[in-house]
């Protein structure tokens, strides 16, 4: 029966290139998504591609649902919700500037978004973000901090700080890591975050990245002069 | 032994006096107390060897070489050492010393673990990720992800000891994942050392970002 579906999908999806992509969704949810959550499933991806956002993350939520053993319609509906941030995530990136958004960034922004940033914060960290950065990486720190616990607010002023700084992708990165190592002394996200900003501003800042620091900030801060 | 009445014993414990036995026991109670003094001043004579045995005793003691090594150790003493040094080299001697303490004290500190997963880099695209659950009282632990199409047989976990802690190695390709544990097969549980996010269906994913230099929280 697995193999029949499987032989109809192929015959269906070879008649065009975007039946290519369709058959693809299909064969990926076919044995792990229930049949008519993955039609509506497959419905709603057509959509997101026609409007060009990625859908492997909607595959992906409908597979999650499933295997969660979640009821078919709570599934549909959290692809549903999913497709709506990649939405706004793209319009966000686009009024920041970026014509045509990437996967990735896309993908980022919806990842912001559910995390518990807004389209303006994500908007204003992807205007911050450019020309300098990948604003795919920005915005997944950005949001990891948030599902850390730290208030978006504070997430994007100490994103804010740290582009101004040009700061090398490593150090960002390092970031949410350096938050944790606070919170398992006992203090709460937004407490071992001022920390970190604490001891970054102590220590001066470092920069790894080709760009050099801004001419009126000194590349290193003696420590020792008051 | 003289069996006296209770009384008159009670007379030699002290608990009574002699006014206060009863005129008849008197005699009995006088003659018991005569006794005893006579017994308390009888002297007492020792064995004439006992000074010889006690002395040879403390000698052996004394002359033990195991306690005598212990006591060459132990016993502190006064010690005098007296260098004979250049000026020039005791300033080196000290540069040299406080630029080791520098070294120390400016050294970044070593970081924490993200959590329960740790990494180590297999090949440029994919890289070797440890999770790590204490989940005492589990029968069965497995991860499911964006990584494994959340298939909750494909990465089960393997108890470290009896202690409760389930752990595993998955080669991750580089990217973000997001993931969650599943215990006994049924109950899905987020990794209480990362990050995690609302998945839609209302409980939480944990999330992992996995680059070249290894498994990060992100």
């Amino acid at each position: 029966m697995r193999a029949l579906r499987l032989v109809l999908i192929v015959a269906l999806g070879a008649a065009s290139p975007r039946g290519s992509a369709a058959q693809d969704a299909a064969a990926r949810m076919d044995g792990r998504v229930p049949a008519d959550v993955a039609r509506a499933v497959q419905a709603i991806a057509e959509g997101a591609r026609a409007r060009g956002l990625p859908v492997e993350p909607l595959i992906q939520k409908a597979i999650e649902g499933s295997a969660k053993g979640v009821p078919a319609e709570r599934v549909v509906e959290a692809v549903r919700v999913l497709a709506g941030r990649l939405d706004e995530a793209q319009g966000a990136l686009r009024e920041a500037g970026i014509a045509t958004p990437g996967a990735d960034a896309v993908e980022g922004g919806a990842y912001a978004l559910t995390a518990g940033l807004t389209a303006s914060q994500v908007r204003e960290l992807v205007r911050l973000s450019q020309p300098s950065y990948d604003p795919a990486l920005t915005l997944h720190v950005a949001a990891t901090l948030t599902a850390l616990g730290v208030p978006p607010e504070q997430s994007l002023q100490v994103m804010e700080r740290r582009i101004q700084a040009r700061q090398g992708a490593n150090e960002l990165l390092d970031l949410p890591n350096e938050v944790e190592v606070g919170m398992a002394r006992g203090a709460t996200p937004a407490e071992a975050t001022r920390e970190v900003e604490e001891t970054e501003s102590q220590q001066g800042v470092t920069s790894t990245s080709a760009a050099p620091p801004p001419p009126n900030r000194p590349a290193r801060a003696n420590p020792h002069k008051p | 032994m003289t069996n006296y009445p209770l009384p008159v014993k009670q007379l030699l414990d002290g608990e009574l006096t002699l006014a206060e036995l009863p005129p008849e026991l008197r005699a009995a109670g006088e003659e018991a107390l005569g006794l005893v003094a006579s017994v308390d001043r009888t002297p007492v004579t020792l064995s004439p060897t006992l000074d010889a045995r006690v002395m040879a005793a403390v000698r052996h003691r004394a002359t033990s070489r195991a306690r005598r090594v212990w006591r060459w150790f132990a016993t502190p003493r006064d010690l005098e050492l007296r260098l004979r040094v250049r000026p020039w080299a005791a300033w080196a001697s000290g540069l040299a010393a406080a630029a080791g303490v520098a070294l120390l004290l400016t050294r970044p500190p070593a970081r924490v673990p993200a959590g329960a997963v740790a990494a180590r880099v297999a090949t440029p695209n994919v890289v070797f990720v440890r999770f790590v659950l204490y989940a005492p009282g589990a029968k069965r632990v497995a991860v499911a992800g964006t990584f494994n199409q959340w298939d909750q047989t494909a990465a089960p976990l393997v108890p470290a000891g009896t202690g409760g802690v389930w752990s595993t190695t998955l080669a991750l390709p580089v990217g973000q994942h997001q993931y969650a544990f599943v215990v006994d097969g049924r109950r899905w549980v987020a990794d209480p050392a990362a990050p995690a996010v609302d998945d839609g269906f209302g409980r939480r994913n944990s999330v992992v970002a996995v680059t070249a230099q290894g498994a990060r929280t992100l």
